[in-house]
Protein backbone atom coordinates (compact mmCIF):
# COMPACT_ATOMS: atom_id res chain seq x y z
CA UNK A 1 0.00 0.00 0.00
CA UNK A 2 3.04 2.16 0.78
CA UNK A 3 4.09 2.16 -2.74
CA UNK A 4 0.81 2.48 -4.37
CA UNK A 5 0.45 5.79 -2.11
CA UNK A 6 4.53 6.93 -3.13
CA UNK A 7 3.62 6.41 -6.75
CA UNK A 8 0.25 8.19 -6.15
CA UNK A 9 1.61 10.90 -4.66
CA UNK A 10 4.56 11.19 -7.57
CA UNK A 11 2.11 11.37 -10.24
CA UNK A 12 0.14 14.23 -8.10
CA UNK A 13 2.88 16.36 -7.37
CA UNK A 14 3.95 15.91 -11.19
CA UNK A 15 0.41 16.51 -12.71
CA UNK A 16 -0.80 19.48 -10.58
CA UNK A 17 2.47 21.39 -11.61
CA UNK A 18 1.77 20.85 -15.38
CA UNK A 19 0.70 23.35 -17.09
CA UNK A 20 -2.03 22.03 -19.33
CA UNK A 21 -4.04 21.88 -16.16
CA UNK A 22 -4.02 25.70 -15.53
CA UNK A 23 -4.92 26.55 -19.46
CA UNK A 24 -8.34 24.90 -19.11
CA UNK A 25 -9.30 27.35 -16.33
CA UNK A 26 -9.06 30.51 -18.96
CA UNK A 27 -11.76 28.19 -21.03
CA UNK A 28 -13.67 27.55 -18.32
CA UNK A 29 -13.79 31.36 -17.28
CA UNK A 30 -14.44 32.15 -21.01
CA UNK A 31 -17.51 29.79 -21.02
CA UNK A 32 -18.88 31.27 -18.54
CA UNK A 33 -18.76 34.84 -19.26
CA UNK A 34 -20.18 33.52 -22.65
CA UNK A 35 -23.55 31.54 -20.44
CA UNK A 36 -23.85 35.04 -18.69
CA UNK A 37 -24.15 36.93 -21.91
CA UNK A 38 -26.36 34.67 -22.99
CA UNK A 39 -28.28 34.52 -20.08
CA UNK A 40 -28.91 38.22 -19.69
CA UNK A 41 -30.60 38.19 -22.74
CA UNK A 42 -32.99 35.44 -22.18
CA UNK A 43 -36.04 35.23 -20.76
CA UNK A 44 -36.89 32.57 -17.62
CA UNK A 45 -34.69 31.01 -15.63
CA UNK A 46 -31.29 32.97 -16.16
CA UNK A 47 -29.63 30.76 -13.14
CA UNK A 48 -30.64 27.14 -14.89
CA UNK A 49 -29.40 28.40 -17.86
CA UNK A 50 -25.96 28.29 -16.54
CA UNK A 51 -25.90 25.89 -14.31
CA UNK A 52 -26.89 23.68 -17.59
CA UNK A 53 -24.04 25.51 -19.78
CA UNK A 54 -21.46 24.98 -16.89
CA UNK A 55 -21.72 21.80 -15.83
CA UNK A 56 -21.74 20.61 -19.97
CA UNK A 57 -18.58 22.77 -19.62
CA UNK A 58 -16.90 21.43 -17.09
CA UNK A 59 -18.01 17.74 -17.96
CA UNK A 60 -16.24 18.23 -21.48
CA UNK A 61 -13.27 20.33 -20.16
CA UNK A 62 -12.89 17.51 -17.65
CA UNK A 63 -12.80 14.78 -20.19
CA UNK A 64 -10.41 16.23 -22.13
CA UNK A 65 -7.99 16.85 -19.15
CA UNK A 66 -7.83 13.94 -18.15
CA UNK A 67 -7.23 12.49 -21.53
CA UNK A 68 -4.48 14.64 -22.02
CA UNK A 69 -3.23 14.40 -18.67
CA UNK A 70 -3.38 10.95 -18.28
CA UNK A 71 -1.64 9.48 -21.79
CA UNK A 72 0.91 12.72 -21.24
CA UNK A 73 1.81 11.74 -17.86
CA UNK A 74 2.46 7.60 -19.15
CA UNK A 75 4.40 9.04 -22.22
CA UNK A 76 6.86 11.37 -20.42
CA UNK A 77 7.22 9.04 -17.63
CA UNK A 78 8.32 6.59 -20.06
CA UNK A 79 10.09 8.86 -22.67
CA UNK A 80 11.91 9.92 -19.35
CA UNK A 81 12.97 6.47 -18.16
CA UNK A 82 10.92 7.87 -14.77
CA UNK A 83 8.81 4.37 -15.50
CA UNK A 84 11.93 2.25 -15.03
CA UNK A 85 13.04 3.48 -12.18
CA UNK A 86 9.58 3.42 -10.58
CA UNK A 87 9.03 -0.30 -12.30
CA UNK A 88 12.31 -1.78 -10.86
CA UNK A 89 11.11 -1.11 -7.18
CA UNK A 90 7.70 -2.58 -7.45
CA UNK A 91 6.70 -6.03 -6.43
CA UNK A 92 4.23 -6.27 -9.39
CA UNK A 93 3.48 -3.50 -12.25
CA UNK A 94 -0.40 -3.51 -11.35
CA UNK A 95 0.86 -1.25 -8.05
CA UNK A 96 2.42 1.61 -10.45
CA UNK A 97 -1.52 1.48 -12.47
CA UNK A 98 -3.42 1.83 -9.02
CA UNK A 99 -0.84 4.63 -7.99
CA UNK A 100 -1.12 6.63 -11.03
CA UNK A 101 -4.95 6.39 -11.13
CA UNK A 102 -5.16 7.29 -7.95
CA UNK A 103 -2.72 10.58 -8.43
CA UNK A 104 -4.39 11.56 -11.29
CA UNK A 105 -7.87 11.52 -9.63
CA UNK A 106 -6.81 13.50 -7.23
CA UNK A 107 -5.17 16.24 -9.06
CA UNK A 108 -8.26 15.98 -11.49
CA UNK A 109 -11.13 16.03 -8.38
CA UNK A 110 -9.20 19.21 -7.12
CA UNK A 111 -9.72 20.90 -10.15
CA UNK A 112 -13.67 19.58 -11.04
CA UNK A 113 -14.20 20.91 -7.72
CA UNK A 114 -12.79 24.18 -7.76
CA UNK A 115 -14.30 24.69 -11.22
CA UNK A 116 -18.04 23.77 -9.69
CA UNK A 117 -17.40 26.11 -6.92
CA UNK A 118 -16.01 29.18 -9.69
CA UNK A 119 -19.50 28.03 -11.53
CA UNK A 120 -21.72 27.78 -8.20
CA UNK A 121 -20.60 31.33 -7.33
CA UNK A 122 -21.96 32.22 -11.39
CA UNK A 123 -24.83 30.97 -10.49
CA UNK A 124 -25.58 32.73 -6.88
CA UNK A 125 -25.20 35.75 -8.50
CA UNK A 126 -27.96 35.58 -11.16
CA UNK A 127 -30.40 33.64 -8.58
CA UNK A 128 -30.99 31.01 -6.50
CA UNK A 129 -28.82 27.90 -5.86
CA UNK A 130 -30.18 24.35 -5.94
CA UNK A 131 -27.36 22.50 -4.07
CA UNK A 132 -28.96 19.56 -3.72
CA UNK A 133 -29.33 19.17 -7.30
CA UNK A 134 -25.70 20.78 -8.15
CA UNK A 135 -24.24 18.57 -5.87
CA UNK A 136 -25.11 15.63 -7.29
CA UNK A 137 -24.48 16.33 -10.49
CA UNK A 138 -21.28 17.11 -9.42
CA UNK A 139 -20.09 14.39 -8.14
CA UNK A 140 -21.72 12.18 -11.24
CA UNK A 141 -18.53 14.33 -13.03
CA UNK A 142 -16.22 13.38 -10.72
CA UNK A 143 -17.20 9.90 -11.33
CA UNK A 144 -17.26 10.16 -15.02
CA UNK A 145 -13.94 11.65 -15.22
CA UNK A 146 -12.54 8.65 -12.82
CA UNK A 147 -13.57 6.06 -15.32
CA UNK A 148 -12.16 8.17 -18.36
CA UNK A 149 -8.78 8.35 -16.61
CA UNK A 150 -9.51 4.11 -16.17
CA UNK A 151 -9.85 4.41 -19.95
CA UNK A 152 -6.81 6.29 -20.82
CA UNK A 153 -4.65 4.59 -18.45
CA UNK A 154 -5.47 1.41 -20.57
CA UNK A 155 -4.83 3.02 -23.75
CA UNK A 156 -1.90 5.02 -22.87
CA UNK A 157 0.30 1.84 -23.02
CA UNK A 158 0.26 2.48 -26.71
CA UNK A 159 3.49 3.38 -28.19
CA UNK A 160 1.54 6.27 -29.61
CA UNK A 161 0.53 9.24 -28.50
CA UNK A 162 -1.74 9.73 -31.22
CA UNK A 163 -3.32 6.70 -31.02
CA UNK A 164 -3.75 6.80 -27.25
CA UNK A 165 -5.70 9.90 -27.31
CA UNK A 166 -7.74 8.91 -30.29
CA UNK A 167 -8.65 5.17 -28.88
CA UNK A 168 -9.51 6.82 -25.65
CA UNK A 169 -11.78 9.47 -26.87
CA UNK A 170 -13.31 7.18 -29.14
CA UNK A 171 -14.41 4.57 -25.93
CA UNK A 172 -15.13 8.08 -24.30
CA UNK A 173 -17.71 9.23 -27.20
CA UNK A 174 -18.96 5.68 -27.74
CA UNK A 175 -19.53 5.22 -23.92
CA UNK A 176 -22.24 8.11 -23.93
CA UNK A 177 -24.04 6.22 -26.94
CA UNK A 178 -24.27 2.64 -25.44
CA UNK A 179 -28.00 2.71 -25.47
CA UNK A 180 -28.11 3.93 -28.86
CA UNK A 181 -25.82 1.34 -29.99
CA UNK A 182 -27.96 -1.71 -28.24
CA UNK A 183 -31.29 -0.17 -29.73
CA UNK A 184 -29.73 -0.02 -33.70
CA UNK A 185 -28.80 -3.87 -32.70
CA UNK A 186 -32.21 -4.73 -31.31
CA UNK A 187 -33.77 -3.33 -34.74
CA UNK A 188 -31.78 -5.48 -37.25
CA UNK A 189 -32.14 -8.90 -38.38
CA UNK A 190 -28.81 -10.18 -38.35
CA UNK A 191 -27.82 -12.33 -35.39
CA UNK A 192 -23.98 -11.01 -36.03
CA UNK A 193 -24.96 -7.32 -35.74
CA UNK A 194 -27.45 -8.19 -32.74
CA UNK A 195 -24.76 -10.20 -30.92
CA UNK A 196 -21.85 -7.55 -31.52
CA UNK A 197 -24.07 -4.53 -30.37
CA UNK A 198 -24.96 -6.47 -27.28
CA UNK A 199 -21.58 -7.24 -26.98
CA UNK A 200 -20.28 -3.44 -27.26
CA UNK A 201 -23.18 -2.85 -24.77
CA UNK A 202 -22.19 -4.52 -22.47
CA UNK A 203 -18.22 -3.90 -22.76
CA UNK A 204 -18.43 -0.11 -23.30
CA UNK A 205 -18.45 2.05 -19.70
CA UNK A 206 -22.51 3.33 -19.93
CA UNK A 207 -21.07 6.77 -19.27
CA UNK A 208 -24.53 8.12 -19.79
CA UNK A 209 -25.90 5.91 -17.16
CA UNK A 210 -23.98 7.94 -14.38
CA UNK A 211 -24.93 11.52 -15.97
CA UNK A 212 -27.00 13.48 -13.69
CA UNK A 213 -26.63 16.85 -15.38
CA UNK A 214 -30.01 17.03 -16.80
CA UNK A 215 -31.65 15.94 -13.89
CA UNK A 216 -29.90 19.26 -11.79
CA UNK A 217 -31.30 21.29 -15.05
CA UNK A 218 -34.87 20.44 -13.93
CA UNK A 219 -33.74 20.86 -10.60
CA UNK A 220 -34.61 17.48 -10.25
CA UNK A 221 -33.14 15.73 -6.54
CA UNK A 222 -32.04 11.99 -7.23
CA UNK A 223 -32.83 9.93 -4.31
CA UNK A 224 -29.58 8.99 -2.17
CA UNK A 225 -29.69 5.08 -2.63
CA UNK A 226 -29.75 5.90 -6.71
CA UNK A 227 -26.87 8.05 -6.32
CA UNK A 228 -24.85 5.17 -4.37
CA UNK A 229 -25.70 2.87 -7.14
CA UNK A 230 -24.25 5.01 -9.91
CA UNK A 231 -20.99 5.43 -7.59
CA UNK A 232 -21.12 1.59 -7.46
CA UNK A 233 -21.47 1.10 -11.03
CA UNK A 234 -19.14 3.78 -11.38
CA UNK A 235 -16.08 2.11 -9.00
CA UNK A 236 -17.06 -1.47 -10.90
CA UNK A 237 -16.10 -0.46 -14.04
CA UNK A 238 -13.33 1.32 -12.81
CA UNK A 239 -12.03 -1.67 -11.35
CA UNK A 240 -12.97 -3.57 -14.45
CA UNK A 241 -10.51 -1.33 -16.64
CA UNK A 242 -7.75 -1.09 -14.48
CA UNK A 243 -7.77 -5.09 -13.80
CA UNK A 244 -7.56 -5.45 -17.97
CA UNK A 245 -5.06 -2.51 -18.18
CA UNK A 246 -2.84 -4.18 -15.19
CA UNK A 247 -3.22 -7.42 -17.20
CA UNK A 248 -1.85 -5.91 -20.62
CA UNK A 249 1.17 -4.12 -18.62
CA UNK A 250 2.61 -6.96 -17.31
CA UNK A 251 3.15 -8.81 -19.76
CA UNK A 252 4.16 -5.56 -21.61
CA UNK A 253 8.05 -5.11 -22.61
CA UNK A 254 8.93 -2.41 -21.57
CA UNK A 255 11.81 -1.49 -24.28
CA UNK B 1 28.65 -19.02 -6.39
CA UNK B 2 28.08 -15.92 -8.37
CA UNK B 3 25.63 -12.92 -7.19
CA UNK B 4 24.16 -12.97 -10.60
CA UNK B 5 24.26 -15.82 -13.10
CA UNK B 6 22.38 -15.26 -16.85
CA UNK B 7 22.10 -18.24 -18.69
CA UNK B 8 21.81 -18.72 -22.32
CA UNK B 9 19.62 -15.23 -23.03
CA UNK B 10 18.11 -15.17 -26.50
CA UNK B 11 15.99 -12.22 -27.25
CA UNK B 12 14.28 -11.52 -30.40
CA UNK B 13 12.65 -7.90 -31.50
CA UNK B 14 9.49 -7.42 -34.41
CA UNK B 15 10.68 -5.53 -36.61
CA UNK B 16 8.24 -4.00 -39.66
CA UNK B 17 4.71 -3.19 -40.15
CA UNK B 18 2.56 -4.61 -42.28
CA UNK B 19 5.08 -7.99 -42.87
CA UNK B 20 6.33 -8.90 -39.77
CA UNK B 21 9.69 -9.88 -39.09
CA UNK B 22 12.10 -10.73 -36.40
CA UNK B 23 15.38 -9.29 -35.51
CA UNK B 24 17.88 -10.43 -32.97
CA UNK B 25 18.77 -8.65 -30.46
CA UNK B 26 20.26 -10.84 -28.27
CA UNK B 27 21.97 -14.34 -28.94
CA UNK B 28 22.65 -17.41 -26.24
CA UNK B 29 24.27 -14.90 -23.57
CA UNK B 30 25.63 -16.55 -20.48
CA UNK B 31 28.03 -14.87 -17.91
CA UNK B 32 28.23 -14.57 -14.26
CA UNK B 33 29.14 -11.92 -12.19
CA UNK B 34 31.29 -12.83 -8.93
CA UNK B 35 29.80 -11.17 -5.49
CA UNK B 36 31.71 -7.70 -4.49
CA UNK B 37 33.38 -7.70 -8.43
CA UNK B 38 33.17 -4.36 -10.33
CA UNK B 39 31.75 -5.57 -14.25
CA UNK B 40 32.56 -3.64 -17.19
CA UNK B 41 29.76 -4.58 -19.87
CA UNK B 42 30.88 -3.47 -23.15
CA UNK B 43 30.32 -3.48 -26.25
CA UNK B 44 29.62 -1.27 -29.69
CA UNK B 45 26.73 0.50 -30.33
CA UNK B 46 23.21 -1.60 -30.68
CA UNK B 47 24.85 -4.61 -29.50
CA UNK B 48 22.60 -5.66 -26.63
CA UNK B 49 23.67 -4.07 -24.10
CA UNK B 50 20.88 -1.77 -22.66
CA UNK B 51 18.36 -4.77 -24.01
CA UNK B 52 20.77 -7.39 -21.22
CA UNK B 53 19.91 -4.43 -18.45
CA UNK B 54 16.30 -4.23 -19.38
CA UNK B 55 16.06 -8.26 -18.74
CA UNK B 56 17.76 -8.10 -15.54
CA UNK B 57 15.41 -5.39 -14.82
CA UNK B 58 12.12 -7.28 -15.60
CA UNK B 59 11.17 -4.94 -18.06
CA UNK B 60 12.04 -6.98 -21.42
CA UNK B 61 11.29 -10.86 -20.97
CA UNK B 62 13.74 -12.77 -23.28
CA UNK B 63 12.80 -15.36 -25.73
CA UNK B 64 14.71 -18.06 -23.84
CA UNK B 65 17.36 -18.53 -20.73
CA UNK B 66 17.10 -17.17 -17.51
CA UNK B 67 18.76 -14.93 -14.95
CA UNK B 68 19.61 -16.95 -11.72
CA UNK B 69 19.97 -13.72 -8.67
CA UNK B 70 21.73 -14.97 -5.45
CA UNK B 71 20.50 -18.80 -6.33
CA UNK B 72 17.37 -18.44 -6.98
CA UNK B 73 16.10 -17.90 -10.82
CA UNK B 74 14.04 -14.10 -11.77
CA UNK B 75 11.14 -14.44 -13.20
CA UNK B 76 10.07 -10.85 -12.91
CA UNK B 77 13.47 -8.66 -12.16
CA UNK B 78 15.76 -8.96 -9.58
CA UNK B 79 14.32 -8.21 -5.95
CA UNK B 80 13.47 -4.76 -5.97
CA UNK B 81 15.32 -3.56 -2.66
CA UNK B 82 18.53 -5.68 -3.02
CA UNK B 83 19.39 -3.79 -6.61
CA UNK B 84 19.73 -0.10 -7.94
CA UNK B 85 19.85 0.49 -11.30
CA UNK B 86 20.62 4.05 -13.16
CA UNK B 87 18.86 3.38 -16.75
CA UNK B 88 20.63 5.61 -19.83
CA UNK B 89 20.22 9.15 -19.95
CA UNK B 90 17.28 9.44 -17.02
CA UNK B 91 15.65 13.00 -17.05
CA UNK B 92 12.59 12.00 -14.66
CA UNK B 93 9.87 14.45 -13.69
CA UNK B 94 10.40 17.73 -15.21
CA UNK B 95 7.98 19.23 -12.85
CA UNK B 96 9.49 18.09 -9.56
CA UNK B 97 12.61 18.74 -7.70
CA UNK B 98 15.95 16.48 -7.05
CA UNK B 99 14.68 16.50 -3.63
CA UNK B 100 10.94 15.41 -4.46
CA UNK B 101 11.73 12.84 -6.24
CA UNK B 102 15.40 11.08 -3.89
CA UNK B 103 12.58 11.59 -1.24
CA UNK B 104 9.50 9.65 -3.03
CA UNK B 105 12.36 7.07 -4.59
CA UNK B 106 13.55 6.17 -0.96
CA UNK B 107 10.70 5.54 0.09
CA UNK B 108 9.69 2.88 -2.33
CA UNK B 109 13.19 1.21 -1.68
CA UNK B 110 11.88 0.71 1.36
CA UNK B 111 13.96 3.48 3.43
CA UNK B 112 12.44 5.19 6.53
CA UNK B 113 11.01 8.63 6.59
CA UNK B 114 13.19 9.85 9.44
CA UNK B 115 16.43 9.84 8.36
CA UNK B 116 15.85 10.49 4.36
CA UNK B 117 16.37 13.83 4.76
CA UNK B 118 19.51 13.30 5.62
CA UNK B 119 20.21 10.62 3.60
CA UNK B 120 19.38 13.20 0.32
CA UNK B 121 21.46 15.81 1.85
CA UNK B 122 24.48 12.86 2.11
CA UNK B 123 24.42 11.62 -1.56
CA UNK B 124 23.87 15.16 -3.15
CA UNK B 125 27.11 16.49 -1.01
CA UNK B 126 28.94 12.91 -2.21
CA UNK B 127 27.78 13.54 -5.99
CA UNK B 128 27.93 17.18 -6.19
CA UNK B 129 24.32 18.21 -6.55
CA UNK B 130 23.75 20.38 -3.69
CA UNK B 131 23.09 23.77 -5.32
CA UNK B 132 20.47 22.42 -7.52
CA UNK B 133 18.15 20.04 -4.96
CA UNK B 134 15.61 22.50 -4.61
CA UNK B 135 15.03 23.34 -8.08
CA UNK B 136 12.90 21.68 -10.51
CA UNK B 137 14.78 18.78 -12.84
CA UNK B 138 13.90 21.04 -16.01
CA UNK B 139 16.32 23.31 -14.97
CA UNK B 140 19.00 20.72 -14.05
CA UNK B 141 21.78 20.28 -16.92
CA UNK B 142 22.31 16.84 -18.34
CA UNK B 143 25.65 16.41 -15.77
CA UNK B 144 23.17 16.98 -12.92
CA UNK B 145 19.85 14.75 -13.84
CA UNK B 146 22.81 12.07 -14.54
CA UNK B 147 24.45 12.67 -11.19
CA UNK B 148 20.64 12.49 -10.00
CA UNK B 149 20.08 9.60 -11.46
CA UNK B 150 23.04 7.93 -10.34
CA UNK B 151 21.55 8.85 -6.81
CA UNK B 152 18.26 7.38 -6.79
CA UNK B 153 20.28 3.42 -7.83
CA UNK B 154 22.12 3.92 -4.46
CA UNK B 155 19.90 6.31 -1.98
CA UNK B 156 19.45 2.36 -0.60
CA UNK B 157 23.16 0.76 -0.56
CA UNK B 158 21.91 -2.07 -2.77
CA UNK B 159 23.81 -5.39 -2.59
CA UNK B 160 23.78 -5.17 -6.75
CA UNK B 161 24.13 -2.11 -8.75
CA UNK B 162 23.07 -1.71 -12.51
CA UNK B 163 23.97 1.46 -14.22
CA UNK B 164 23.64 1.98 -17.56
CA UNK B 165 26.38 4.31 -19.39
CA UNK B 166 27.04 6.02 -15.93
CA UNK B 167 29.76 8.17 -16.97
CA UNK B 168 28.02 10.25 -20.31
CA UNK B 169 27.51 13.65 -20.42
CA UNK B 170 29.69 14.12 -17.51
CA UNK B 171 32.57 16.50 -17.75
CA UNK B 172 35.49 15.47 -16.71
CA UNK B 173 35.44 16.68 -13.15
CA UNK B 174 31.81 15.12 -12.88
CA UNK B 175 33.62 11.97 -14.06
CA UNK B 176 36.08 11.69 -11.92
CA UNK B 177 33.66 12.86 -9.02
CA UNK B 178 31.12 9.75 -10.04
CA UNK B 179 33.80 6.72 -10.29
CA UNK B 180 35.24 7.67 -6.72
CA UNK B 181 31.15 7.28 -5.39
CA UNK B 182 31.06 3.94 -7.63
CA UNK B 183 34.39 2.95 -6.56
CA UNK B 184 33.47 3.19 -2.96
CA UNK B 185 29.96 1.39 -3.25
CA UNK B 186 31.97 -1.67 -4.37
CA UNK B 187 34.68 -1.07 -1.68
CA UNK B 188 31.75 -0.81 0.36
CA UNK B 189 31.07 -4.84 -0.78
CA UNK B 190 28.61 -3.66 -3.63
CA UNK B 191 28.83 -6.09 -6.30
CA UNK B 192 28.85 -3.57 -9.62
CA UNK B 193 27.87 -4.28 -13.44
CA UNK B 194 27.73 -1.36 -15.68
CA UNK B 195 28.10 -0.28 -19.22
CA UNK B 196 30.41 2.20 -20.61
CA UNK B 197 31.36 3.96 -23.96
CA UNK B 198 34.01 5.63 -21.69
CA UNK B 199 36.72 2.96 -22.14
CA UNK B 200 40.04 4.45 -20.06
CA UNK B 201 37.26 5.06 -17.05
CA UNK B 202 35.91 1.41 -17.52
CA UNK B 203 39.34 0.60 -16.78
CA UNK B 204 39.65 2.16 -13.62
CA UNK B 205 36.51 0.88 -12.70
CA UNK B 206 36.43 -2.42 -13.40
CA UNK B 207 37.91 -5.93 -12.63
CA UNK B 208 35.94 -8.23 -14.79
CA UNK B 209 35.30 -7.34 -18.11
CA UNK B 210 32.06 -8.81 -20.73
CA UNK B 211 32.19 -7.53 -24.44
CA UNK B 212 29.35 -7.85 -26.35
CA UNK B 213 29.10 -7.86 -30.01
CA UNK B 214 25.68 -7.79 -32.52
CA UNK B 215 24.25 -9.67 -29.53
CA UNK B 216 26.87 -12.34 -28.52
CA UNK B 217 29.71 -12.78 -26.14
CA UNK B 218 33.30 -12.18 -27.42
CA UNK B 219 34.71 -12.18 -24.15
CA UNK B 220 33.88 -12.78 -20.56
CA UNK B 221 36.47 -12.61 -18.01
CA UNK B 222 39.12 -10.95 -15.60
CA UNK B 223 40.88 -7.66 -17.30
CA UNK B 224 43.94 -8.64 -16.49
CA UNK B 225 44.00 -11.79 -18.55
CA UNK B 226 41.97 -9.73 -21.30
CA UNK B 227 44.76 -7.26 -21.19
CA UNK B 228 47.44 -9.60 -21.05
CA UNK B 229 46.75 -12.59 -23.16
CA UNK B 230 46.19 -9.28 -26.05
CA UNK B 231 49.67 -7.78 -25.17
CA UNK B 232 51.39 -6.26 -28.13
CA UNK B 233 55.29 -6.08 -29.09
CA UNK B 234 56.98 -2.98 -31.05
CA UNK B 235 59.80 -3.20 -33.28
CA UNK B 236 61.87 0.10 -33.91
CA UNK B 237 63.84 0.20 -37.07
CA UNK B 238 65.59 2.51 -39.13
CA UNK B 239 67.21 2.28 -42.62
CA UNK B 240 66.01 1.08 -46.18
CA UNK B 241 63.09 -0.65 -45.44
CA UNK B 242 62.87 -4.42 -46.08
CA UNK B 243 59.82 -5.30 -45.25
CA UNK B 244 57.58 -4.56 -47.97
CA UNK B 245 57.12 -7.36 -49.43
CA UNK B 246 57.23 -9.19 -45.94
CA UNK B 247 54.57 -6.64 -44.46
CA UNK B 248 52.00 -8.34 -46.78
CA UNK B 249 52.77 -11.67 -45.78
CA UNK B 250 51.69 -11.53 -41.91
CA UNK B 251 47.85 -10.73 -40.93
CA UNK B 252 48.12 -9.12 -37.65
CA UNK B 253 51.20 -6.97 -38.49
CA UNK B 254 50.75 -2.90 -38.75
CA UNK B 255 53.79 -0.83 -40.24
CA UNK B 256 53.96 2.49 -40.30
CA UNK B 257 57.02 5.17 -40.49
CA UNK B 258 57.23 7.94 -38.13
CA UNK B 259 58.12 11.57 -39.32
CA UNK B 260 61.54 11.22 -37.76
CA UNK B 261 61.93 8.52 -40.76
CA UNK B 262 61.84 5.81 -37.90
CA UNK B 263 59.51 2.25 -39.17
CA UNK B 264 57.52 0.96 -36.45
CA UNK B 265 56.61 -3.05 -36.90
CA UNK B 266 53.59 -3.73 -34.59
CA UNK B 267 52.37 -7.33 -33.90
CA UNK B 268 51.06 -9.62 -31.23
CA UNK B 269 52.09 -12.76 -32.20
CA UNK B 270 55.65 -13.70 -30.57
CA UNK B 271 56.93 -16.03 -32.86
CA UNK B 272 56.57 -13.75 -36.23
CA UNK B 273 58.19 -11.02 -33.68
CA UNK B 274 61.78 -13.30 -33.33
CA UNK B 275 61.13 -13.88 -37.50
CA UNK B 276 61.01 -9.83 -37.59
CA UNK B 277 64.13 -9.46 -35.81
CA UNK B 278 66.01 -11.83 -36.79
CA UNK B 279 66.04 -10.57 -40.52
CA UNK B 280 66.41 -7.09 -39.12
CA UNK B 281 69.57 -7.94 -37.20
CA UNK B 282 71.43 -9.41 -40.28
CA UNK B 283 69.74 -6.79 -42.32
CA UNK B 284 73.10 -4.81 -43.24
CA UNK B 285 70.95 -1.84 -44.26
CA UNK B 286 68.79 -1.82 -41.73
CA UNK B 287 69.52 -0.64 -37.72
CA UNK B 288 67.28 -1.41 -35.21
CA UNK B 289 66.41 1.16 -32.76
CA UNK B 290 64.54 -0.62 -30.25
CA UNK B 291 62.10 -3.61 -28.93
CA UNK B 292 59.66 -2.86 -26.41
CA UNK B 293 56.49 -5.03 -25.31
CA UNK B 294 53.36 -2.64 -25.57
CA UNK B 295 51.02 -2.78 -22.72
CA UNK B 296 47.27 -2.70 -23.85
CA UNK B 297 45.04 -0.58 -22.45
CA UNK B 298 41.19 -1.72 -22.24
CA UNK B 299 40.07 0.35 -25.41
CA UNK B 300 43.08 -1.59 -27.84
CA UNK B 301 42.29 -4.56 -26.56
CA UNK B 302 38.15 -3.77 -26.70
CA UNK B 303 39.84 -3.04 -30.67
CA UNK B 304 41.52 -5.89 -31.16
CA UNK B 305 38.48 -8.18 -29.68
CA UNK B 306 36.30 -6.77 -32.32
CA UNK B 307 38.78 -6.51 -35.26
CA UNK B 308 38.37 -2.89 -35.87
CA UNK B 309 42.03 -2.20 -34.49
CA UNK B 310 43.00 -1.59 -38.03
CA UNK B 311 40.57 1.16 -39.06
CA UNK B 312 40.47 2.42 -35.54
CA UNK B 313 44.72 3.34 -36.64
CA UNK B 314 43.87 4.37 -39.59
CA UNK B 315 41.22 6.87 -39.11
CA UNK B 316 43.96 8.24 -36.18
CA UNK B 317 47.02 8.74 -38.76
Amino acid sequence: MRAILEIAKLSFADAIRNKVAYGVFTFLLLLLATASALASVTMGRTELMIMDLGLGGISILGNLMAIILTIQSLQQERESRTLYVLITRLQGRWKYLVGKFLGLAAVLSIQIIMMCLILSGCIAIFGHIFWLSFVQACISTLFEIYIVIAIALLFAQSSSLFLAILLTLAVDIAGRFTFVIQQLGEQSDSTLVQTFTQGMYYLLPNLEAINLRNQAGYVANIPWHELISMMTYSISEIVFILLIAAFIFGRKNLA
Amino acid sequence: MPLIDVQSLHLTVPTGHIIQKTKTILHDISFSVKQGTSTAYLGTNGSGKTSTFRILCGLVKPNAGQVIFDGEVMRQGLPPKRFGFMPEHPYFYKNLTPRELLTSLGKLSGLPSKGLKQTIEMWSEKLDFTQVLGQRLSTCSKGQAQRVGLAQALIHQPDFILLDEPLSGLDPIGRACVRSVIQDEVKRGATLLFSSHILSDAEAMCDQVVVLQEGAIRYAGDIHSLLSHDTTWLIQAQGKPLWGQQAGQHTGIEISQSLDGIWQIRGANQEVRNTWLQNILSSESTTLVSVQAEQQTLESAFLNLLKLKGDHDASHS
